[in-house]
């Protein structure tokens, strides 16, 4: 299923409610930032509602998004892929914190497409959490986090892409694509560390610091003290790690899961 | 719904200390950690500038300090635990179990469901693969990544097959016809491609089947067995991709409009290779998968599962997990599974294949009384005729391109011609036995935790052999070899004089190479050719594609087609010969293979039969396993039974 079959099959409403529904989501992970926006009486529900409306976004997203899976290949191939990104990310918890998961989140979406990549994010983390025992408030926001990180890896543009046996003739294409999905994953770690920091700032470093989130301070200084923040607790290490592990692995083993993936297309509903 | 695991709610633990100490470094570094309270330390305050000019780090530490850092954290933290008491005493995964079978997240539940079933067959493949890996001699991360990952998909692929079939996500559900279970007229299957003469295609498919018969479908593989028993499942033209014309009317409904999960009230299907396409987790489900998706109440739904269980007398499996049947239970649990619907069309691929000779007869059995006694029209695609002379009603062939009704005659004559065929080349081969054997097996044991699966195995290879190692299944075979090539103990195994156990992997693979059971395992390149340079890699004068070349019995430049290809979309002969070329790359002493010929056609028999003669050429003494009689007595020069995991009887020698 590439993204141009799915949006031709799909009900325009979809569309427009996954749309809606991540940019909702992507205002609630900023929620420190919009505080200030809020009359003053409201800005101690801000974080509460942020909280409420993640999971409640992701409930009403998978209802979109259920019945158009509802197919035996895509539920198969969904229920098998996030057991292997929950085995891959729990595998990784134990080799200190080497997250290669994306790998696996960034090929199958770029192969079935950015609703599969969606779901397959939220269900790996949901899995993996299950499984774990690492079920907490933080889990709706990862699901969402990785659930994008699979959806945009769907949306890159595709070029024209010969399906031929031959496999010499396309070497080219195909180590561009290779190419750009290392760099996309590496803006991907990037990006999906400072979303999951943003909305854990405040928790996390608590009132009484100079990089503390200040409810009243103007936008500026809020945004030096996270852009601090984010820098020593994950850009410069754990989000290091993980651009790294992802270009390493889509490396190594882009060429080959790709094939794999795309061996076992999705056919469409018929 | 309710149960204890402590270890959620250790890692809860330790994750809110962990949180606590966090802030605290945070106060420390971002100049949060002074107030009343005693000095500890006192760190000269940085000031940063630029956007950055309202952040001061270090500061004075006091005690106070410290301590408000540590009290301002516990009430995260104090959330984290509850989460982790939580997530210890409840358990979600008995939640999404219930909605997988109806409502409006059905597909995303049983997706979960599905995930949960898979993590023990992951565990099994990363298992595989490692052994596999050691015997090739690789440590690339893709050489362990891959191969688990085409397992995957491949179980994703026969779970979804089987998951159609069994009526998931049925939408327009069709009524069967008893009197008419199968009815082809002039039917054509291919592929959509316009190049007739290279490509797959069947023609001209007439047929008329009736209920209460057995029929049989042979061929040669990939002469299209499968596609055709798939036509009749409608996962040929509704999954597989497969274009028909002409007219495919199964009890009455037509096959190019009605997709298989609408026709599962009346079509059972049991695939090839059983286990893979299991979607539930205990044989209780997977019998009642087909009722459950469809909404049936509990109640009846096990009912209906006892009631099946007791018809093929597998009751006594019913409470079993999944992963603790054998390979002959798991072909009838799939049957009964298939037969959950009453259907009046039951169709099987190739139900012998991994069975020995008493799982063989049980399921024979067991199909000949669903047609004769219960009036189900039976249609079988297997190669191996022999055990279903007695049952069978219609055999029908394919050859160049069409379906030929045949009698028994017509089946055995063609028995008869293959074994002669292999008995001439076992005469060309004169066995040389010289004084010094190559390899010694000196009391070699194997231990599966605490079962003794192979037991005290003690014996000589000559240079020149070719042993075939035979035994039922369980017996140790695979163990045995597993245990020559990658041997636990020290002295067990010596080849050549040296002992393997004390070999570095490179020296280790001059001595024994093994081609295990699954050797797909082996491949995780995406070409062909890709997958020789590797095995050349680091030997100078090895071709391991004209190896591959010579055992497929083909000259060199008649392979370029096939070196460009991806290595799992060779036929499955190929592919065996690929594994062996690799293998042979390091010019063994020893090369064992393990059931070389399983789920082979005689065709790709024939070809490896010969190929195991040529690489005896390019290794000094040869084992294999094999269940396979007649494959044993036309190539071994000498024959091992292994029972129990004990050698039985004295070693017969053929002349």
């Amino acid at each position: 299923m590439t993204s141009a079959a799915t949006t031709r099959r799909s009900i325009p409403w979809t569309s427009s409610v996954l749309g809606g529904g991540s940019a909702l989501a992507a205002a609630a992970f900023a929620w420190p930032f919009f505080v200030s926006a809020v009359p003053a009486d409201a800005q101690v529900a801000v974080p509460i509602v942020a909280f409420a409306l993640i999971p409640a976004l992701i409930v009403a997203l998978a209802l979109t998004l259920d019945r158009e899976m509802y197919t035996a290949k895509t539920v198969a191939l969904l229920g098998v892929l996030s057991a292997v990104g929950a085995a891959v990310r729990i595998a990784g918890a134990g080799v200190g914190g080497v997250e290669a998961v994306f790998v696996l989140l960034i090929l199958a979406g770029r192969v079935y497409g950015a609703r599969f990549g969606f779901l397959l994010g939220l269900l790996t983390i949901a899995v993996s959490s299950l499984l774990w025992g690492g079920f907490g408030p933080w889990t709706p926001f990862q699901m969402f986090a990785c659930g994008w990180v699979g959806a945009g890896a769907g949306l890159l543009p595709h070029r024209p892409y010969s399906d031929s046996r031959n496999t010499a003739g396309r070497r080219w294409p195909a180590r561009f694509e290779i190419f750009v999905l290392a760099a996309y994953g590496v803006v991907a770690s990037y990006l999906f560390g400072l979303m999951m920091n943003l909305w854990f700032w405040p928790f996390a470093v608590g009132t009484g610091t100079d990089i503390s989130y200040a409810a009243g301070a103007d936008p500026g200084q809020n945004l030096a003290s996270f852009a601090l923040y984010s820098l020593v607790t994950s850009t410069l290490t754990w989000d290091t790690v993980r651009a790294v592990t992802t270009v390493v692995g889509i490396t190594l083993v882009g060429p080959a899961v790709l094939a794999a993936l795309r061996r076992a297309r999705l056919g469409p509903r018929r | 719904m309710f149960r204890l695991r402590l270890a959620p709610l250790r890692a809860a633990v330790l994750l809110a200390v962990g949180f606590v100490l966090l802030r605290v470094v945070y106060r420390v570094v971002f100049g949060g950690a002074s107030g009343a309270g005693a000095v500890i330390v006192d760190l000269p305050r940085l000031r940063l500038d630029g956007p950055f000019s309202h952040i001061t780090l270090f500061g004075p530490i006091t005690t106070l300090g410290l301590g408000n850092a540590a009290l301002s954290a516990l009430p995260v933290a104090a959330v984290i635990v509850f989460f982790g008491l939580l997530n210890a005493s409840i358990n979600v995964q008995a939640l999404f179990t219930r909605g997988a079978g109806r409502g409006p997240l059905r597909a995303i539940s049983r997706s979960l469901v599905i995930a949960w079933a898979t993590f023990p067959a992951l565990v099994e493949s990363v298992r595989r693969v490692r052994v596999a890996r050691a015997l090739r001699g690789q440590r690339s991360i893709a050489s362990l990544l891959v191969p688990i990952f085409e397992q995957t998909i491949e179980r994703a692929l026969a779970l979804a097959a089987a998951m159609e079939t069994r009526g998931f996500a049925a939408t327009g559900i069709v009524a069967g016809v008893c009197e008419a279970p199968v009815v082809l007229a002039h039917a054509m299957l291919d592929f959509g491609t316009d190049d007739r003469a290279t490509d797959w295609h069947l023609d001209d498919l007439n047929v008329t089947l009736q209920p209460g018969t057995l029929t049989v479908i042979i061929g040669a593989t990939g002469s299209g067995k499968s596609s055709l028993l798939h036509s009749m499942s409608g996962l040929f033209q509704h999954f597989y991709e497969g274009t028909q014309r002409g007219r495919i009317d199964i009890a009455g409904a037509d096959r190019a409009t009605t997709p298989p999960r609408d026709t599962a009230g009346f079509v059972g299907l049991v695939g090839q290779n059983v286990r893979l396409a299991f979607a539930a987790e205990t044989v209780h489900d997977e019998i009642g998968f087909a009722l459950a998706v469809r909404g049936v109440a509990p109640p009846v739904v096990h009912e209906r599962v006892l009631e099946v269980a007791a018809r093929l007398r597998i009751e006594h499996l019913v409470g079993r997990s999944i992963e603790q049947l054998s390979a002959g239970e798991a072909s009838l649990v799939a049957i009964a599974a298939a037969l959950v619907n009453h259907p009046i069309l039951l169709l099987v691929d190739e139900p012998l294949a991994d069975l020995d000779t008493a799982a063989r007869a049980r399921v024979c059995a067991v199909l000949g009384q669903l047609a004769h006694d219960a009036g189900v029209c039976v249609v079988i695609a297997e190669h191996n005729t022999r055990e279903f002379e007695s049952i069978t009603d219609t055999w029908l062939r394919i050859r160049d391109h069409s379906l030929h009704q045949v009698t028994l005659h017509q089946v055995t004559s063609d028995d008869v011609r293959s074994t002669a065929a292999t008995g001439t080349d076992v005469t060309a081969r004169i066995p040389t036995l010289p004084e010094v054997p190559l390899a010694s097996i000196r009391q070699l044991s194997v231990r599966h935790s605490t079962d003794l699966v192979v037991s005290d195995v003690s014996f000589d290879v000559p240079v020149g052999d070719l042993i075939a190692l035979r035994g039922s299944n369980g017996a140790g075979k695979s163990s045995l070899l597993r245990a020559i090539a990658l041997p636990t103990t020290t002295d067990t195994v010596i080849v050549s004089g040296s002992d393997v156990r004390s070999l570095k992997r490179r020296a280790r693979r001059q001595a024994v190479a093994l081609v295990p059971e699954n050797f797909d395992d082996l491949l995780f390149a995406i070409t062909v050719a890709e997958e020789c340079r590797r095995a050349d890699r680091g030997r100078t004068g090895a071709s391991t594609a004209q190896t591959f070349a010579d055992l497929l019995g083909l000259a060199a430049p008649n392979i370029a087609q096939l070196l460009l290809r991806h290595p799992r979309d060779l036929s499955a002969g190929e592919r065996l010969c690929l594994v062996l070329a690799i293998q042979l790359a390091a010019r063994p002493a020893l090369l064992l293979v393990d059931e070389p010929t399983r789920g082979l056609d005689r065709a790709a028999r024939a070809l490896v039969s010969a190929a195991l003669l040529r690489a005896a050429d390019h290794a000094s003494a040869v084992i294999f396993a094999t269940h396979d009689d007649d494959f044993a007595l036309g190539l071994a020069t000498r024959t091992l039974y292994l029972q129990n995991g004990r050698l039985v009887a004295p070693t017969e020698v053929l002349s």
